[in-house]
């Protein structure tokens, strides 16, 4: 993290206690670079860029006049395209983000992760939306260029009733064929689904020319297995108790589970998605410096990468 | 079954610790939510009766750990466990070994000497014992001495130990054996414990044993296993057992006559016993004894001539026989070039003059006076110089001021001698009150009145030829018995001995004192109870009269060094004054340099060795720069007699007293082994509890890495 400015992280629990959610969402942004995301696009908008010569085809209008009349030659103007497409939040709210193995949960997590995004991309005064799912898209919301949509996106998540999926794909078809513009799309979910379920619905998103990245959003009792002694699981998503020795079966645990992440983080960098495993023990902010960070990385030249 | 230490059973209550802690952990399954349910292994389940059979059976064995470890820590034995196989226990026992180190145990039969004979015997005990069991090692003579208290037990050390072992030079204190024993054993940790006690059974020390010394050694088996192991020898032995002088003043330029006593302690008559007189290490006379009867002793006469003043080391010497600590006997002569006497004369009568000329008197063709006498009147007594005379003569002197009489109680106390004789002009009453000023009266006796021991006839009384053996006696000893008797006593002043006062010489038939002696301080006072004056007796014209004067002044002038001790005693150097050095220097006979710090004793200053070790000159300096003055110490050859009990008579000796008589070897290997019935079960018991602990701890980590207690799903 030598990369990282000096940044008094954001404890999550001090956040959850804080409650306000713009709040939490200013609290979060501010200090990181706001609007470093620059659009894959260069087209005609009104940040100049640079002049290219002018090659048939071109608009007329693009061509600068006052660059002919000194040297006689055409030259067209080229303009920085800015960020004025849509950001999709794609929120899992299903039983499984009720998981806490300390105060937050992974949903309550995912609000926070959910909500500071949205401020990012507000402050750009680009739109951002966001969608709700479980078992089914239980909301959507258009994008917006509103702060408004903050408190929007903490009352849709408190009254979402959790319900168990065992599916994601879809989902992610409804709320694909919901989006009317290419968008800039962010899945928070834990995605304790089969991976060719998920992939599947992430193909959706891709297809239709979305940006998509998953955050993958997990607690850390998941990704370590720390348990000691004798446990009883009770499933979340309505699967029979276990009472077992977690010592035993860690190891088994652990190839499992990172089969299943290596698979998912495979099959994200084959489908051009960015992938970022989000831990919901590590402080907010600075898993979003993190994330833009690696983003700026990326879009510079970078190809599309996963990160972990 | 027993316990060294019962109380540490306490430590089972200890069962109570996994007991709690069972009951505060006992099956808890600890419950979460759970997200990733399709990554947990569903074939590794826990049910809960298994769990608490599991728990249930951990807890039985911390809890039966717990209780043999506590039993360890008590030490459980079995006293007598011979039907119990060994591999159950160990055969532990606590060993003391009491070995007899009295000078007896020197006597050498053959090859080896008794003490070599004991050591291994010592070795034979050692065998059996194991490595780290405690084992206590005292030599017993007069002063024991504890080599090892409670020493781990180990082969090799205890080997070192042995070979530094010689006899001492004291006798056996057989009393003082019991008590010693006891406390050693005692003071054992052991489930059983052995006593050997390897010994010459000499039978001067072991034979008629007083009763309350036999309940003593029988009380020892109630505490241990009292073994003797008997070490047996040759019993011929020549001892000397005397060495004194006779006769002779102690000055440069004259020979003395020392009398040395040479006793067969051994069972065959011995002959041609040669005994060399010695003295400074320079044989100076040899004499022959012809024959020495079994259980007899035989006196030989050793002249000695002093060619130098100062000190002289006199010794007698047997050529070497079986036992050789007894084959020396020492003493020492303090030689001067002068001995001055102050006749103080309280008559004008012959009486003074009879005491002036039988100091004088000389063999014939002596060129030299024996004493420097001076004679003065009583009334001049305060003009003369106590210090300038080594011994004072008191004759027929009226009476004395009261601090004349402190005056000759401070010079006698300071070492110097006083000899009162009585007379017509004494007063008794103003007498009896100057000696009695102080607490301890400067004459022997106190003054009664005049009594006739004439006959019908006017004859007097005759000494009492039967004197004891007394330095001033012994002239007289050698003495025809008719020239004896002719000394006759007509009067002498009834006396009253005080508790300290001792008769030396006395009439015969009435028992009536002639001379007294009491010592005072470092000084000694004679009191004759006649007077030299021939109205009272003809002593002064007999051979006895300067025979037992010069004897007297002779004895009077010894310093107290020159006395002979015996191992054991105490050696002291005393200052009548406080010394510049705070410490004195003794060298012992070994050449070994003890340094002794001066202390106070009531009126005086003195340096002392509780006890001589070695018999030998030692050698007594105030510093280490100033003259030695040597100490003679010799050998009490009460030990001399080595008989030893038969091994008939130690069979009876010990018999029904439980104490086991170990003959022979064999004899002892058996009684070591049947004293060692007991097994310690300790060891087994703790390692029981460790292998327990450590298989609950195994079992443990198998049951929760393992597939016992659960079941596939």
């Amino acid at each position: 993290m030598d990369h990282l400015p000096d940044t008094h992280y954001l404890d999550p629990e001090i956040l959850q206690k804080i409650g306000d959610l713009e709040l939490i969402a200013r609290e979060v942004v501010e200090g990181l670079r706001v609007g470093s995301h620059r659009s894959p696009l260069r087209g005609f908008s009104t940040e100049f860029a640079h002049h290219r010569q002018y090659v048939p085809g071109d608009s007329i209008r693009s061509i600068d006049w006052r660059v002919f009349g000194r040297t006689e030659r055409y030259y067209t103007k080229l303009y920085e395209a800015e960020t004025n497409y849509d950001c999709h939040l794609l929120v899992d709210a299903s039983a499984s983000m009720n998981y806490a193995s300390g105060k937050v949960s992974k949903l309550e997590y995912a609000k926070f992760l959910a909500a500071s995004l949205a401020y990012i991309v507000l402050k750009q005064r680009d739109s951002v939306g966001l969608s709700v799912f479980d078992s089914e898209v239980r909301a959507y919301l258009p994008p917006r260029s509103t702060m408004g949509i903050i408190l929007q996106i903490d009352r849709l998540l408190r009254g979402t009733k959790s319900e168990s999926r065992s599916t994601i794909a879809g989902q992610l078809h409804d709320i694909a064929l919901m989006m009317k513009r290419r968008s800039f799309v962010v899945v928070i979910s834990d995605f304790l689904v089969d991976v060719e379920d998920v992939l599947a619905g992430l193909d959706h998103l891709r297809f239709d020319g979305h940006n998509v990245v998953v955050l993958h959003t997990l607690d850390r009792y998941e990704i370590e297995f720390p348990f000691k002694g004798i446990w009883q699981f009770d499933g979340l998503e309505q699967e029979e108790p276990l009472i077992t020795q977690p010592e035993r079966i860690r190891e088994d645990y652990l190839a499992r589970f990172r089969e299943h992440q290596e698979a998912l983080r495979a099959g994200c960098i084959a489908n051009l998605t960015d992938y970022v495993l989000v831990d919901t023990s590590r402080p907010l902010d600075a898993v979003l410096n993190e994330f833009f960070f690696e983003r700026q990385a990326t879009l510079n030249g970078a190809s599309p990468s996963a990160r972990s | 079954m027993s316990f060294l230490h019962p109380l540490l059973l306490a430590a089972g209550l200890g069962i109570g610790l996994p007991i709690l802690a069972h009951l505060l952990s006992r099956y808890q399954v600890q419950r979460t939510d759970w997200a990733a349910m399709r990554f947990l292994n569903r074939s590794v389940r826990v049910r809960s009766r298994h769990l608490r059979l599991r728990d249930i059976l951990l807890m039985c064995l911390r809890c039966l750990a717990v209780v043999l470890l506590a039993l360890a820590f008590a030490k459980p034995f079995m006293k007598d466990a011979q039907s119990i196989p060994a591999g159950f226990g160990e055969r532990r026992a606590g060993v003391v070994i009491a070995l007899d180190a009295s000078f007896s145990m020197g006597h050498r039969d053959g090859k080896s000497s008794r003490f070599e004979q004991a050591l291994e015997k010592v070795r034979t005990i050692t065998e059996g014992i194991h490595p780290g069991d405690p084992v206590s090692l005292v030599l017993l003579a007069a002063e024991h001495r504890v080599v090892v208290r409670n020493m781990a037990f180990d082969a090799a050390r205890f080997g070192e130990l042995l070979q530094n072992l010689q006899p001492a030079s004291e006798p056996l204190n057989l009393a003082s054996v019991p008590q010693l024993l006891k406390s050693l054993a005692d003071g054992m940790e052991a489930p059983q414990k052995e006593i050997h006690i390897v010994t010459d059974l000499q039978a001067r020390d072991w034979k008629d044993r007083p009763a309350w010394l036999n309940d003593a050694f029988n009380d020892l088996t109630r505490t241990a296993v009292t073994i003797i192991v008997p070490v047996r020898g040759g019993t011929d032995n020549l001892a000397i057992t005397g060495l004194d002088p006779v006769s002779g003043v102690l000055r440069k330029d004259t020979i003395a006559r020392y009398r040395a006593t040479v006793r067969n302690c051994g069972p065959n008559p011995v002959s041609n016993v040669r005994v060399k007189g010695m003295a400074d290490n320079v044989t100076v006379d040899t004499k022959t004894i012809p024959a020495i009867a079994p259980g007899t002793s035989e006196t030989v006469s050793l002249f000695v001539h002093f060619h130098n003043s100062g000190p002289v080391r006199i010794s007698a010497e047997l050529d070497p026989d079986p036992l050789l600590a007894d084959n020396v006997r020492r003493t020492v002569a303090y030689i001067r070039d002068e001995v001055a006497v102050l006749n103080v004369e309280g008559s004008s009568g012959g009486s003074g003059k009879f005491i002036a000329t039988a100091l004088q008197a000389r063999g014939g063709g002596a060129g030299q006076e024996n004493f420097a006498v001076q004679s003065v009147p009583w009334t001049d007594l305060p003009t003369r110089d106590l210090s300038e005379f080594d011994v004072v003569i008191l004759d027929n002197v009226p009476d004395i001021t009261p601090e004349q009489a402190r005056a000759f109680e401070a010079y006698v106390r300071a070492g110097h001698g006083l000899v009162w004789f009585a007379g017509d002009n004494v007063d008794a009453a103003a007498w009896n009150q100057r000696s009695g000023l102080s607490s301890i009266p400067l004459l022997p006796a106190v003054i009664e009145q005049v009594a006739s021991t004439s006959d019908a006839l006017g004859v007097g009384r005759p000494l009492d030829p039967s004197m004891p053996d007394h330095p001033v006696c012994r002239p007289l000893l050698s003495l025809p018995e008719d020239l004896l008797s002719e000394t006759r006593f007509r009067k002498v002043l009834q006396v009253k001995p005080t508790a300290i006062g001792s008769t030396v010489l006395s009439l015969a038939g009435t028992a009536a004192p002639v001379l007294l002696e009491h010592s005072l301080g470092r000084g000694q006072v004679f009191m004759f109870t006649t007077s030299a004056d021939g109205a009272w007796n003809n002593m002064a014209v007999t051979p006895v009269f300067p025979m037992v004067l010069q004897q007297m002044v002779t004895y009077l002038t010894a310093r107290e060094f020159e006395k002979p001790r015996l191992v054991g005693d105490s050696l002291s150097l005393s200052y009548a004054d406080q010394p510049d050095a705070s410490e004195a220097v003794f060298d012992t006979p070994d050449g070994e340099t003890i340094t002794v710090p001066v202390r106070q004793r009531r009126n005086e200053y003195v340096a002392l060795i509780e006890h001589a070790r070695e018999d030998g000159f030692y050698l007594a300096r105030v510093s280490l720069q100033a003259p030695g003055m040597p100490v003679a110490v010799n050998v009490d050859t009460a030990e001399s007699d080595v008989a030893c009990l038969s091994p008939a008579e130690t069979a009876s000796t010990f018999a029904d007293s439980g104490i086991t008589v170990a003959q022979t070897d064999d004899d002892l290997v058996a009684a070591v082994s049947q004293a060692r019935a007991g097994l310690s079960f300790w060891m087994l018991f703790l390692f029981a509890g460790l292998g327990l602990l450590v298989i609950e701890s195994l079992l443990a980590n198998y049951m929760r890495a393992s597939r016992g207690g659960e079941h596939e799903a």
